[in-house]
């Protein structure tokens, strides 16, 4: 025990300690609500048991279920057809078909409710009428804006498989559909089930597409439990369950991963040989292909521009710009500092010589399995204590009245999304850095420098696309989020995500195409400029 | 043995929780101005050696002093920087967005100028100064990397596989180049190898390690002509065919 503890003290340093200031940091949301939870549910639980919980159980349960099959079936295949068959545009679909992830799955259900509604553009080009404000109308709109997750995880494996797999079992005499089914579609299982956990916790995490289409979910739940019932306590029940379901999810994923050492052991990687096609095959695998493109982004887009072109006299005023101008520098300063902090907490974990802290590690990157709203009420039940706490210090001792110094301020909002999206920038930077020769890392102590500077003169010149990645990912999510942002903003300031779900609340669905617009704009911006950084390097 | 500047005191290593040993209490000590060579096969040992040495890694058991101050023990650990040990990688780890002049520059605080040109003279590489390391041969890059590790004038030097990626040609000329430059500096070195050939012509000392086991240690014409088992005298087996 004695010479444990000398070689704890041996190998502590000061990384350690903001290792673990990181990890405090970091877990406050978890721990707090883990810890509200053992005092016990507010009144309305036995009515929410009863009358709620089986619809929320119910139709969290049919949403992920049927966003999984049909982003299986979206992603799958479009990552097939590129991969595989020589189509037209084959080569811009790769990215084209990225691009519905630049649209918030809750503007996408705006667009379809306007589309489909009475005297939209389907009713007008088919004449049929179509509810889709209902589950099944939602489980659409989720997999027409997730699959991208799907198709990029199984796509990057389609273009990694070896060549020789396929003509192997051609040899042996399989015929095309029986080698996708029977060797293809296996060997891809741990890559698109990664995607396909993504895709997950997005669906359990939505709250604005939800609550439009009238979707009674955990997240919803949450919402209703705090601001309509102000019932705390209910709510911290809710997320318990849905942070419960979560961690089965990461489990789930982790188990998963174990197995994907199979599909890495083929080595002698010889490209996949594109097909030729007859002319009638072709443009089939085409439409294939680009139906998901068609669905999650030209359809919402089309029926966005109409509503823009109708409604911009209204919308495009002075106050817009304030809103896009508050939306951008949050984001910006938000992804900036969780980029910092990501850094930061690689850094700090590397730097730290105590082997046990480094696990701790993992618990950077939980946060973004965790859905926003649960995030904000981890998060605003110990600042709000903090701010009471504050307050009376200062009535009691000083006589001085204030008010609360840490609640609705944009700190708050900023350290939340610091937790909700450190695992995005954190992802790209270690991965990068990883990567990174370790030599000149070791080259540069043996010369006698520190770590810090290490990291300015060495490690930070080769990782700079990393960060830059890390930046604009960060950037574009803070720009989209809705559940957490509106919980958590002060008063007096708005977002454009913010905004364009109080139109639609407000039924003035056509007045929130400018904001969603603007949001999707600074989406697709990035993910071309990421397109072209991961080409040249 | 007199005026040791390296010791190395039961020096004990584990990995995976314990179940893989890859050093067994190794003791010896290294006087001022020798060469030593460390040998030994794949997963020897000698990596994770020289790693504890500079301060890389840590030990689980035992300590190493240098200059008979501890360096690192069950209680102390000096950070690899203030350790003043210099070493050369076996891939040369040449920062690739520095010129010739800031790599070797970068490990000197004082008259970088007259030291850059003063090692350069050494290792015959006058002239090279405003190139990067892509802009030259292996063998350049490799002199880069020695005049590098010799230019904050370390008490300590490890080269690591030095020769490991250069031709046979260049290994002959570079092996009695470095030889000739460490005693012209007097400066004490551990030369890290597989191939017991370098370690002949190169090192006063050998000391030859086997699945993190010390198998022999001392002077490397002793050790030569007196193998005291039956894989030492296998190894220099080889080199007499």
């Amino acid at each position: 025990m004695k010479q444990i503890l000398l070689k704890i003290l041996r190998d502590s340093n000061k990384w350690s300690i903001i290792l673990l200031t990181i990890v405090l940091f970091v877990s406050i949301p978890i721990l707090s609500i883990a810890i509200n939870a053992l005092n016990g549910p507010g009144e309305s639980w036995d009515h929410i048991v009863h009358n709620m919980l089986p619809n929320y159980l119910k139709n969290s349960f049919w949403l992920v279920f049927g966003t999984s099959m049909l982003t299986l079936f979206f992603g799958i295949s479009s990552a097939w057809i590129v991969s595989r068959y020589q189509i037209p545009f084959a080569k811009q679909l790769q990215w084209l078909l990225i691009l519905p992830l630049a649209i918030p799955s809750y503007i996408t259900a705006y667009a379809y409710a306007g589309f489909f509604d009475y005297a939209g553009f389907f009713e007008k080009i088919t004449g049929l009428r179509v509810d889709i404000m209902n589950i099944y109308g939602l489980i659409f709109i989720l997999s027409i804006s997730l699959y991208p997750y799907v198709f990029v995880a199984s796509r990057a494996f389609f273009v990694n498989q070896s060549n020789n797999i396929i003509e192997a079992s051609k040899i042996l005499g399989a015929s095309e559909r029986k080698t996708f089914f029977k060797l293809i579609l296996p060997l891809a299982r741990p890559a698109f089930i990664g995607g396909l956990i993504l895709v997950i916790m997005e669906v359990l995490n939505d709250y604005g597409a939800a609550k439009y289409y009238g979707i009674n979910t955990f997240t919803t739940g949450v919402f209703r439990a705090w601001f309509s019932l102000e019932e705390p306590e209910t709510a911290i029940y809710l997320s318990v369950i849905l942070l419960v379901t979560i961690l089965l999810f990461i489990i789930l994923e982790k188990k998963q991963r174990k197995n994907t050492a199979y599909f890495n052991s083929v080595k002698n990687h010889t490209e996949v040989r594109k097909l030729e096609l007859s002319k009638k095959w072709r443009y089939i695998l085409l439409f294939v292909a680009i139906l998901p493109f068609l669905l999650g982004f030209i359809i919402p887009l089309l029926q966005l521009l109409f509503w823009a072109f109708l409604t911009y006299k209204d919308v495009f005023t002075t106050s817009f710009f304030t809103i896009a101008l508050q939306s951008l520098s949050i984001s910006l300063v938000s992804a900036v500092c969780t980029v910092s902090f990501a850094l930061i907490f690689i850094y700090a974990s590397k730097w730290n010589r105590l082997q046990f802290l480094k696990s701790f590690e993992k618990i950077g990157v939980l946060g973004y399995a965790i859905p926003g709203a649960v995030i904000a009420v981890g998060i605003l039940i110990p600042s709000l204590f903090l701010d009471k706490s504050i307050v009376m210090f200062f009535k009691n001792n000083l006589d001085i009245k204030i008010g609360f110094l840490i609640n609705g301020t944009v700190l708050i909002l900023i350290y939340a999304f610091i937790i909700r999206y450190l695992a995005v920038a954190y992802s790209p930077i270690e991965a990068s850095s990883l990567k990174l020769n370790n030599t000149l890392v070791d080259a540069s102590k043996l010369l006698g420098k520190s770590n810090v500077f290490t990291f300015f003169k060495i490690e930070l010149p080769i990782l700079k696309p990393a960060i830059l990645s890390g930046c604009i990912l960060v950037f574009v999510d803070v720009m989209k989020e809705l559940p957490l942002t509106l919980i958590l903003k002060p008063y007096h300031i708005n977002t454009l995500a913010v905004k364009a779900y109080e139109y639609a609340s407000d039924e003035l669905i056509a007045e929130a195409a400018l904001p969603s617009l603007f949001i999707i704009l600074t989406g697709i911006l990035p993910i071309v400029f990421l397109n072209r950084l991961i080409s040249k390097s | 043995m007199n005026n040791p500047i390296l010791q190395l005191k039961k020096l004990t290593k584990t990995f995976s929780k314990g179940k893989v040993k890859a050093l067994n209490e190794i003791s010896f000590s290294l006087s001022k101005g020798k060469i030593l060579a460390l040998v030994g096969e794949s997963g020897s040992g000698k990596t994770t050696l020289i790693r504890i040495i500079t301060g890389l890694e840590t030990q689980n058991n035992g300590s190493v002093v240098f200059k008979n101050n501890i360096l690192s023990s069950n209680k102390i650990f000096i950070e690899p920087e203030k350790r003043n040990i210099g070493m050369v990688f076996q891939e040369y780890a040449l920062f690739p967005h520095f010129t010739v002049f800031d790599n070797i520059a970068f490990g000197i605080s004082k008259n970088k100028k007259e030291r850059v040109t003063e090692v350069l003279d050494l290792v015959a590489l006058e002239g090279f100064e405003k190139r990067f390391p892509h802009e030259l041969s292996g063998g350049q890059q490799q002199r880069v990397a020695l005049a590098r590790a010799l230019a904050p004038k370390p008490e300590l030097l490890i080269l690591d596989e030095p020769f490991s990626n250069l031709d046979v040609i260049l290994r002959q000329q570079l092996r009695s180049d470095i030889k000739e430059i460490l005693k012209k500096t007097n400066t004490t070195a551990i030369f890290v190898t597989h191939d017991i050939k370098d370690a002949l012509k190169i090192s006063d000392e050998i000391l030859v390690l086997q699945k993190g086991n010390l198998l022999q240690y001392g002077n490397t014409d002793e050790v030569f002509k007196n193998p005291n088992c039956e894989y030492v005298s296998l190894l220099f087996d080889a080199y007499k065919i």
